[in-house]
């Protein structure tokens, strides 16, 4: 948008606020007005400059990060250097593998410009669990939809890559 | 000419102020570092107490105040709610029991001190007597008289100490409840504050870390606190039974005795011990009371269930650290350092065995290291 309309049409206040930010994430979409203050009071903002590691591959996890602003660069470590698999953007979210268990990382993650990242981390989570059940239940059944959401997608994607292996090697075996 | 040093006049006189003004600062600070430290000292005197005590009833309450704010009450009104109905529970038992009379049991108590200790050291002469019929080569230590002494010099402190110590127990009565509300109110924040100082790379350790390890101090200091409670009212029943005077100020001593582990028992029973010896003699009134003391309230109570439901095994201290910090705390504090050293050490091997295990198996790098360093 042009700076000098956006200058008139300014964001509101609200629109600004950390619980804003978090109803607007997929998994919280469907979180009222409490639990997102209840959510915005369990979360942790950490700022990161560019070029700043945020865990890397085999560090053993306690949570998962939501990208607020900047831009997370997601990696894995072979033989042949740095083996790039996604970049990810305000809004986005990922190591949500390490919320309920501490498991290790499967990638690292690395800050490409200066980035605030939201943190939601297990210690948290249980404590909110403990203290209010019945919010901390609605949160982690959004987080529980998009883990199931991209779950579906890769065991597709896994069916898809099956077929195609199986033609693969019937078109190789008839030559 | 002046370039060939590759400086200015000009620049060398700065240097030479900057280095002066350096070394005059440096010797400032260091002559007033001392000052310094003798004035934080004495503004923070009186503090250490009153901090750890509403730090202990803040860790007692949270668990009520944590109850009524999951029922959407405001966590404020929550914990003066606490605050109404502790107080009106302990009025209540007041006006049901009717007040221990505790400055009466105190003023005999300064009465019959003089009387007990002259009484324990004579029976104590007499067993030395014994010993010495038997054993000749030791020599006549003198004891008696050395005990006396020290014995009196004792009570002469805690008649003196009395008057001082009424007046800080009133600014105790002011200010434990007001920091205990601001604890119980702000810990959580103030804590979050803190741990997210810590730079990016480390945070999720360090809060993982943190949360560990206040658990297990919440449980801790929960399970002492009220095992200490337990015994002191198993002791005071059993001594009611008997004719033995001081009931109520013996189970106190017993019961805060009992945060100090292994020494602590024998300390908190030989007052009980002596006033029954000096005034009911050495009959079945006597047994009965070494038997409350050691069978019921340490043995079955304390040993076989309490310790198992309250204390977990983690925490234990080994007998060689339980008196070190005895003797340390002692030094610091006086008797009251005595009682919260061992508690003190305590929390500080939770802490270490906590980052230790979190070392162990959160290590990023035991992928790639065998347990003996040897490279995978």
């Amino acid at each position: 948008m042009n700076p000098f309309w956006h200058n008139i049409f300014r964001i509101s206040r609200e629109e600004l606020t950390l619980a804003y930010f978090l109803g607007t994430l997929p998994a919280f979409k469907n979180l009222d007005k409490g639990e997102l203050a209840l959510l915005e009071n369990i979360v942790h903002v950490r700022n990161y400059l560019a070029d700043e590691m945020v865990f890397s591959e085999g560090d053993i996890g306690s949570g998962m990060y939501a990208i607020r602003s900047g831009q997370v660069q997601i990696y894995n470590l072979d033989e042949q250097g740095e083996n790039e698999q996604v970049v990810l953007k305000t809004g986005d979210f990922f190591g949500e593998v390490a919320l309920t268990a501490s498991r290790p990382r499967c990638a690292s993650a690395r800050t490409t410009e200066p980035t605030v990242l939201v943190g939601l981390f297990r210690s948290d989570m249980l404590e909110a669990v403990r203290r209010h059940p019945v919010p901390a239940a609605k949160i982690l059944v959004g987080l529980n939809r998009v883990i199931s959401d991209r779950l579906l997608q890769c065991s597709i994607q896994l069916q898809q890559l099956k077929k195609q292996l199986a033609i693969d090697q019937e078109q190789t075996a008839n030559e | 000419m002046s370039n060939q040093g590759g400086m200015s006049r000009a620049q060398v006189a700065v240097l030479y102020l900057v280095l002066t003004s350096a070394i005059a600062s440096g010797i400032a600070i260091y002559s007033s570092a001392s000052t310094v430290t003798v004035l934080l000292k004495t503004a923070t005197a009186g503090l250490f107490l009153p901090i750890l005590l509403s730090l202990i009833v803040s860790f007692l309450l949270d668990p009520a105040v944590q109850f009524l704010d999951s029922k959407k009450i405001n966590r404020s009104l929550g914990i003066f709610i606490v605050y109404f109905l502790l107080s009106a529970f302990i009025g209540l038992l007041m006006l049901i029991i009717g007040p221990p009379n505790w400055e009466g049991m105190i003023l005999a108590l300064k009465a019959d001190f003089p009387r007990y200790t002259i009484q324990a050291i004579e029976y104590l002469s007499s067993w030395l007597a014994v010993v010495q019929q038997q054993f000749p080569f030791i020599k006549d230590y003198n004891i008696a008289e050395n005990l006396r002494t020290t014995s009196q010099s004792f009570f002469g402190s805690v008649l003196k100490e009395t008057p001082r110590s009424a007046i800080r127990f009133g600014s105790l009565l002011l200010l434990v409840p007001l920091f205990t509300f601001f604890f119980l109110r702000d810990s959580r924040r103030i804590m979050r504050s803190l741990i997210s100082l810590t730079p990016n790379r480390y945070f999720e350790m360090v809060l993982d870390i943190y949360a560990h390890v206040s658990l297990q101090l919440a449980h801790f200091i929960r399970g002492r606190i009220l095992e200490a409670l337990i015994i002191g009212i198993v002791i005071w029943m059993g001594l009611s039974m008997t004719d033995i005077h001081y009931a109520p100020i013996l189970a106190v001593i017993a019961g805060a005795s009992n945060l100090v582990p292994y020494i602590g028992p024998i300390i908190g029973m030989l007052p009980g011990l002596i006033i029954a010896l000096v005034d009911l003699g050495m009959g079945g009134q006597f047994w009965w009371i070494l038997c409350v003391y050691l069978l019921i309230a340490q043995i079955i109570v304390d040993n076989f269930i309490l310790i198992p439901i309250l204390i977990s095994k983690a925490s234990n201290l080994h007998p060689l650290w339980v008196i070190l910090a005895i003797v340390m705390g002692g030094k610091l504090y006086g008797v009251l350092g005595m009682i919260i050293g061992v508690p003190i050490v305590s929390i500080i091997n939770i802490t270490i065995i906590e980052i230790r295990q979190y070392r162990r198996t959160f290590n990023p790098y035991n992928r790639y290291f065998s347990s003996r360093g040897k490279m995978l």
